[in-house]
């Protein structure tokens, strides 16, 4: 299949390492405003041909596949343009700015019988996906409950939060924490699945030029609970999320290897928190290293993402099913809308 | 004469300002919208000009009665891709105004990592080989950016028949950058010193902003590529002794022959690291090169074309960097 990208900048990076390792995909062009990164870019991952036009890549590449990895408020006009250009699109998170916005997209997508998918990829991380088998197999029990919580220092000078240059994120409902609410909601939908009704609290801790630095939500899912949150000022850095099952519980930091369940246990009950301790203390020890290991070699955190791309190509090649569904991608966006502040500050 | 100087207000912007109104030329500052001015103690004729080279639409205006574009600001910190959107697309979008505008005339501030240590033999002077692709892109984010910088400057100099001088300084030091990367791998207090007898190619900021300063005004420097270090340099071993004595920084010095301290390198990268995506720079063979390889740099170039020497010796320089605080602005 012959994939083309829009918008070389930093993600972009993760979608072109893996599409060139992945048997059958072709790269075959790249496309950014600025000449000079979507040369450079061509040049370092080997891509026959850049633009700065995106048009002009549609029409005179005709792609199968379009990744739009560009800042979140350009993604609508670039996928809809991929969809009158016959590609199928592949668009990092948040797809839209708006519910309307990606029900258009959605729309669009079916009357040109084309393929919408939001980058979940941390649904596709090795936790996520092993803890998702153990609920399949029976074995973790139908979920009560999920958390996830993601705590990342976003109020340095040089994200964000940069005082000289407005980051487009913070153009979103929201702000910079919009950009991280795909990754609770698909985590949450994958787990309770679809919203039926949500509280949130929106907060401010410190002075910056985000509206919010802290994020906190109750969602009703289908199947269970979700505590969802976002905290730009607890520290250090991490992305948890813990899964509540009706015969065990599992434990994740998904920035890291970690992974962890507790559940039944062949010995008396008051020696099973004994044995669980060191189980855990085993297991704990292992991602440590394993975490270690994987910051000098592989994609680290975005594992997902390359899990997610080698799984959607063959689907796309065979028409076989995909790994995100539009439904899933609607469903996520619907919980989005809902977590998202009623008004800024 | 009027120059516009973008990155006024950084460690080498600051002094370059200095240099051009010691000159008599006048100065429009260019520093990002919240940058703090006030401890510089530029004189009222300093005109200050607003923007973020990668967002702002009002560039074309910076250029308005300006004769001279000296363009040295570039984004030294983040990641690989905030440093190549800062430095290269910010050059981009400057370059783009530039050409919208009257001014011809341009100096570039590069630096020595356009230069392929790798390939270099002995001496490292403006002939030496640069980086080339795709190899480029297996160095640091600096390397690249500011190698790309370099290349987006000469597109636009040859599209646009511009007087283009770039000039590329090495280990520039003054006060608060005492400490360079050459000088080896700190370890807490103590030092690693690799090749202590190397000597680095260094300048001093004030003598390295005289340069920026005389290459604005001098018409010999047109369309010439020069190297901007004070000499052949200290040895490392010499220069970190001062560094450590005039700093007040107590530690230990090792000293390693560089030839044992690169095979120990390579030996690790070829048997451990290889394949690794995410390695301390000091682990890779060719960056390793790129700090601390004994090579010898001179300055005949600038000397022959700008009849330069340095204003300030090792010892000024000494005692620039580490003596009481000049006044902030002017000669």
């Amino acid at each position: 299949m012959k994939a083309a990208l829009i918008g070389a900048g930093q993600i972009a990076r993760q979608h072109l390492a893996c599409l060139k390792t992945l048997p059958g995909v072709e790269l075959a062009a790249v496309c950014d405003l600025s000449p000079a990164t979507a040369e450079a870019v061509a040049e370092r991952y080997g891509v026959p041909a850049w633009f700065t036009s995106h048009l002009a890549m549609l029409e005179k590449v005709r792609p199968d596949v379009v990744h739009v990895t560009t800042p979140p408020t350009s993604h609508f006009r670039l996928a809809m343009d991929s969809f009158d250009a016959g590609a199928h699109v592949i668009v990092e998170k948040p797809a839209t700015s708006t519910f309307d916005e990606l029900q258009a997209l959605a729309q669009r997508a079916q009357e040109a019988g084309r393929h919408l998918i939001e980058d979940h990829n941390y649904v596709f991380n090795r936790a996520p996906q092993e803890i998702l088998r153990r609920i399949k197999s029976g074995e973790f029990g139908a979920v009560t409950h999920v958390e996830v919580l993601i705590c990342l220092d976003i109020l340095g000078p040089n994200g964000f939060a940069d005082p000289n240059s407005p980051h487009p994120a913070l153009t979103l409902a929201g702000g910079a924490i919009a950009d991280f609410l795909p990754h609770l909601a698909s985590l949450a939908h994958l787990f309770v699945g679809s919203y039926r009704a949500a509280q949130t609290v929106w907060t401010k801790r410190k002075p910056s030029p985000l509206p919010f630095d802290e994020f906190r939500g109750l969602v009703e899912g289908e199947r269970g609970t979700a505590a969802l949150g976002f905290s730009a000022s607890s520290q250090p850095d991490a992305f948890w999320l813990r899964v509540y099952g009706e015969r065990m519980q599992a434990a994740a930091n998904l920035f890291e290897t970690r992974l962890t369940f507790d559940g039944p246990r062949n010995v008396p009950k008051p020696l099973r928190p004994f044995f669980s301790g060191l189980e855990e203390g085993k297991t704990i020890r292992r991602a440590a290293l394993t975490t270690l290991l994987r910051k000098f070699k592989g994609p680290g955190a975005y594992e997902g993402l390359w899990e997610l791309l080698a799984r959607t190509y063959p689907a796309l090649a065979d028409g076989a099913a995909l790994p995100v569904t539009a439904n899933d991608v609607l469903e996520v966006n619907r919980m989005v809308e809902a977590l998202k502040p009623r008004e800024q500050p | 004469m009027r120059a516009l100087v973008t990155g006024a207000n950084g460690f080498l912007g600051r002094h370059v300002v200095a240099a051009l109104l010691g000159r008599g030329i006048e100065v429009r500052a260019m520093v990002r919208p919240a940058a703090r001015l006030e401890a510089l103690g530029w004189p009222p004729s300093v005109e200050v000009f607003r923007a973020d080279l990668r967002t702002s639409h009002q560039l074309t205006r910076a250029f308005e009665g300006v004769d001279v574009l000296l363009h040295l600001a570039a984004v030294v910190s983040g990641g690989e891709d905030a440093q190549f959107a800062g430095t290269v697309v910010g050059t981009e979008r400057l370059l783009d105004a530039m050409a919208a505008s009257a001014c011809r005339r341009l100096v570039l501030c590069s630096t020595f990592s356009v230069y392929d240590y790798s390939s270099t033999r002995r001496t490292l002077d403006e002939d030496s080989p640069l980086h080339k692709v795709p190899d480029v892109y297996a160095r640091d984010g600096y390397t690249i950016a500011k190698w790309w910088q370099e290349r987006v400057t000469r597109r636009f100099a040859a599209q646009h028949g511009w007087d283009l001088t770039i000039l590329r300084p090495g280990f520039i030091w003054g006060r608060d950058h005492g400490y360079l990367a050459a000088l080896g791998q700190k370890l807490g207090r103590h030092h690693l010193v690799i090749g202590p007898l190397t000597r680095i190619p260094m300048t001093h900021v004030e003598n390295c902003a005289d340069v920026f300063a005389a290459a604005a005004a001098d018409p010999r420097a047109r369309g010439q590529t020069l190297n901007v270090v004070d000499g052949p340099g200290e040895r490392i071993w010499r220069y970190l002794s001062d560094y450590m004595r005039c700093s007040g920084q107590p530690g230990w010095r090792l000293p390693i022959p560089y030839w044992l301290a690169i095979a120990t390198v390579r030996l690790a990268f070829a048997t451990v690291f290889r394949r690794a995506t995410k390695v301390p720079s000091i682990l890779i063979p060719r960056r390793f090169e790129s700090r601390l390889k004994p090579l010898r740099f001179e300055n005949r170039k600038l000397r022959e074309t700008l009849g330069w020497t340095p204003p300030l010796d090792y010892e000024q320089c000494l005692a620039r960097t580490y003596g009481p605080a000049a006044p902030a602005a002017g000669r």
